[in-house]
């Protein structure tokens, strides 16, 4: 009854080419501008972009915060997923739940109280006068430390679930097998752990590294044009100078990073599969 | 085409994309009879029974039912009801709505239809079922709820796919022996798919063996278990003995050996287990295994004509393995081939 | 041993103090009765929760966001569904391709979606702003919604389809009758996805504003860095409350974590 290739096509065709004419076009329009200077293809605006301190500075720390995030995740993470695994069931739910929760709360919300927590006025300042560590209020707000603080929080619950998921694949056994034979706690999470969940870590770890790079909010908020970031150079390059051109290389750039990890993710996905 | 001929199948080509599944079958299908499609899996039964159904469309061939060529008419309203081995319940849908539903879509309602789906349910044993929801059922129940749905549509064909294959033994015989009764009350043409030859067996009224998209043989059960006409016939109903036979003689893995006894004119010759004559003959063995099955004993043997399977009744004494025994293969014991492969 | 005995309580309290804390801080301050954002709050009242919505520019921005987030998820399934529906029932041809565009939208930041749109749609054709951003909204949810119907789909056996068809009933009878019916927890848990994905979208609707056509949150972000007081805060609180308290109902009467 399900042979007929028209009908199957007639119904996927409307939403492709919705998607195609909608989106696909219109990016890939953009994204060739970056390729073509008077009607020829030329690589000369990449190579303009990248000689410029500005723009090299900004593609470095995006990719520098996004390393740190991703690795302070990771060690977080761990740590957190672990104390989560071994509680009784109906605790680890609730644990769960309350990790996911802050996914759902729109990135404005979760990224503006930072302000209130880290500005002049704000909660660390106030404690930090208060014992006495400083005279005035040190500016931690516009500064690498606060978008670095603002991304961690925003997606250390993707890695935290990534490596509960891994954690809890792994063999029952497997752990307290390597304390009987003599491993201490680092040995264990060295020689055991690290290795059999790799692949959790991976997968937390290219969401984590793909959103850090590919943040708006987070970096537009607690770094404003102090610390520029890929996307929120990108808009000012847009608003401010109407320069298009260095708008699709940056395009193209978050582009591929971000269809370089969705393929990892996708392999592993099917290597998984099929073991 | 016979004039007894209710549902044909003639020259009836169906394929997947590239692959031909069926190829230029032709069946002609008694009103009221109970036939097997006997095979199995990939001979292509199931798809000759979907394109019976119309789930699928031939891609070459005519199938006609009661005198209309039906080979295009869509699913929807060909007069034939299928079971299928899931049973295919609606899960949303109580076992009354289930039963009710293709009657709905005919425009019956209230009063008709409600006594039209208490009669269904009746006549499968489940008349005070209409309430339950399907998943709650045991399996032999959705069956008799799924069996229900498609015969109070009265349809001119009944398909069931693979019947009796989920059942465990004791539902099974339930099971046979509710499907000879609903069909022989009814008279519906009953058509179903099995790779058991058991099953066919016992509930036929014709065989139909396929194997690779052909037809190998057509017959009431005893002429299948009895005479089987191919190799692959004879070892589907439980020959085990197959040999064929050429230049006169008979084909063994040492090279052609001469059968004493003039052998027929046939490609073959076929010998159940029960059919070898152990304790006498031209043929020497040595046994290689032996078992007992109850009244029965079974045992495997080498010999110079291959690897020979016996039984013999179990009162009789017991050649241990390594022994040295002697055996015959009668030819009037044998089904004679009339193809080979 | 004490020490590990802590170990796990103590992570999990600072992990959640961090995870959590600061959107506390935002509850907190929104009920300041004080003049500036601060906490701890100089006071309690309800005022700025109340002015949030006497703000003209939010409540439009609210609806507008309402609308996108309704239509376009709504928009969204009405292509979703039957392209789900053939690629798990068909063979389909060049299956892979129409995979592959449909789900494109997740791999691309939103907000060179947003660009793009503005640069060939808007500026030189002249599409409306509004409409411009209903479609990038549509494309944005399109690839959850194909998604997660996909996965009841292929939950669902097809032969009860063909059983329907066998009594009577036409193609899209059975999908009616047979298909939806059984795969509306899955629809209604990709409306929600849907639905608070495309609310909480910022960087697409970015370059797609214009007088009077804004989404909510880039409403805020404006707001913010011209008056820095808690309404803001009140907003960001009242909005997250609104999402999760969506998403604990659809938990609660759907089961909704099975199906995304």
């Amino acid at each position: 009854m399900f042979q007929n290739r028209a009908e199957a096509l007639a119904l996927a065709l409307p939403a492709a080419i919705f998607a195609g004419l909608v989106f696909l076009v219109p990016v890939i329009l953009l994204l060739s501008e970056g390729f073509r200077v008077a009607d020829s293809w030329t690589l000369s605006a990449y190579v303009d972009f990248f000689s410029q301190p500005l723009n090299r500075a900004v593609f470095l720390r995006t990719l520098k915060l996004g390393a740190l995030v991703t690795v302070c995740a990771a060690v977080i993470g761990y740590a957190a997923a672990f104390a989560i695994v071994s509680l009784p069931p109906g605790a680890k739910g609730r644990m769960i739940g309350l990790v996911v929760l802050p996914l759902m709360i729109s990135p404005v919300a979760r990224t503006y109280a930072w302000i209130v927590i880290l500005g002049r006025t704000g909660i660390v300042n106030q404690a930090l006068t208060a014992v006495g560590l400083t005279d005035a209020p040190v500016r931690i707000l516009f500064t690498e430390t606060a978008v670095f603080i603002g991304l961690l929080q925003l997606f250390l619950p993707l890695m935290i679930i990534s490596l509960i998921s891994a954690l809890e694949n792994l063999p029952k056994d497997a752990i307290p097998a390597a304390r009987v034979l003599g491993a201490n706690w680092f040995q264990v999470f060295r020689k055991v752990v690290l290795p059999l969940t790799r692949e959790g870590v991976v997968i937390g770890g290219t969401l984590v590294f793909t959103g850090s790079m590919t943040a708006y909010i987070t970096p537009a908020i607690l770094g404003g044009s102090k610390v520029l970031m890929l996307e929120t150079l990108m808009y000012q390059r847009v608003t401010v100078a109407g320069d298009f051109v260095s708008a699709s290389v940056i395009a193209f750039i978050l582009i591929v990073m971000s269809f370089a990890a969705n393929s990892l993710l996708k392999s592993l996905a099917t290597a998984r599969n099929r073991t | 085409m016979s004039d007894t001929s209710y549902l044909s199948l003639d020259k009836l080509t169906l394929s997947y994309g590239k692959t031909v599944a069926v190829k230029d079958l032709d069946l002609d299908i008694r009103k009221g009879e109970l036939l097997a499609l006997l095979g199995p899996s990939g001979c292509g039964k199931t798809t000759t029974m979907r394109s019976i159904a119309g789930l699928m469309m031939p891609t070459g061939g005519h199938i006609r039912l009661d005198g209309v060529d039906i080979t295009r008419v869509a699913a929807n309203r060909r007069a034939v009801g299928l079971v299928f081995q899931s049973y295919a319940l609606f899960p949303h849908l109580s076992v009354f709505e289930n039963v009710a539903f293709g009657l709905k879509l005919k425009g019956l309602r209230g009063a008709e239809l409600d006594r039209k789906v208490d009669a269904g349910l009746k006549s499968v044993g489940l008349a005070d079922f209409s309430a339950r929801r399907t998943p709650e059922l045991s399996g032999g129940q959705q069956q008799r709820v799924a069996l229900a749905r498609a015969m109070v549509m009265e349809p001119k064909v009944l398909l069931l796919d693979e019947p009796l294959s989920n059942l465990d033994a004791r539902l099974r015989l339930e099971m046979r022996t509710e499907l000879q009764r609903v069909q022989k009350e009814s008279g519906v043409t009953m058509i179903f798919v099995t790779h058991d030859q058991i099953e066919a067996l016992a509930l036929a009224d014709r065989i139909v063996v396929m194997k690779s998209g052909a037809i190998e043989q057509i017959g009431a059960p005893e002429e299948i278990y009895n005479h089987p006409a191919s190799r692959f016939v004879a070892d589907f109903v439980g020959f085990e003995n197959i040999f064929e036979i050429r230049n006169g003689n008979l084909v063994t893995p040492e090279g052609e050996v001469v059968l004493p006894g003039t052998l027929p004119q046939a490609a073959g010759l076929a010998w159940r287990p029960r059919a070898v004559l152990l304790g006498s003959g031209p043929w020497s063995a040595r046994v290689r295994g032996i078992s007992f099955a109850g009244g029965t004993r079974e045992y495997v043997l080498d010999t110079p004509l291959g690897i020979i399977k016996a039984e013999v009744d179990a009162s009789l004494p017991a050649h241990a393995i390594g022994t040295d025994v002697v055996f015959d293969l009668p030819v009037e014991n044998a089904a004679v081939l009339k193809r080979f492969g | 041993m004490t020490m590990q005995r802590l170990f796990a309580p103590v992570t999990l309290a600072l992990v959640l103090i961090f995870l959590i804390g600061p959107f506390l801080v935002i509850v907190a301050a929104s009920f300041s009765a004080g003049d500036t954002l601060a906490f701890p709050p100089q006071g309690l009242s309800f005022k700025w929760i109340l002015k949030v919505f006497t703000v003209e520019s939010f409540r439009q921005s609210f609806v507008t966001s309402m609308f996108l987030a309704i239509g376009g998820t709504f928009a969204a399934l009405l292509l979703g569904i039957p392209a789900s529906y053939a690629m798990s029932r068909y063979k389909l041809p060049f299956a892979e391709t129409v995979r592959g565009v449909v789900s494109a939208p997740i791999i691309v930041p939103g907000i060179i979606v947003g660009l793009a749109l503005l640069r060939y749609f808007v500026v030189p054709i002249g599409l409306s702003i509004t409409l411009a951003l209903f479609l990038a909204h549509t494309a944005l949810v399109l690839p959850y919604a194909v998604r997660v119907v996909s996965a009841s789909l292929n939950n669902l056996r097809s032969d009860i389809e063909e059983a329907a068809v066998l009594l009577g009933s036409s193609r899209l009878g059975a999908f009616f009758r047979v298909v939806l019916p059984n795969i509306r927890g899955g629809i209604l848990s990709a409306f929600i996805l849907g639905f608070v994905t495309s609310f909480n979208q910022v960087p697409v609707s970015l370059f797609l504003s214009g007088p009077g056509v804004r989404t909510l949150p880039v409403d805020m972000l404006g707001y913010m860095e011209i008056v820095f007081d808690p309404s803001i805060a009140a907003l960001s609180a009242l909005l997250a409350f609104l999402s999760v308290g969506i998403v604990f109902a659809a938990e609660r009467f759907l089961g909704f974590s099975r199906y995304v």
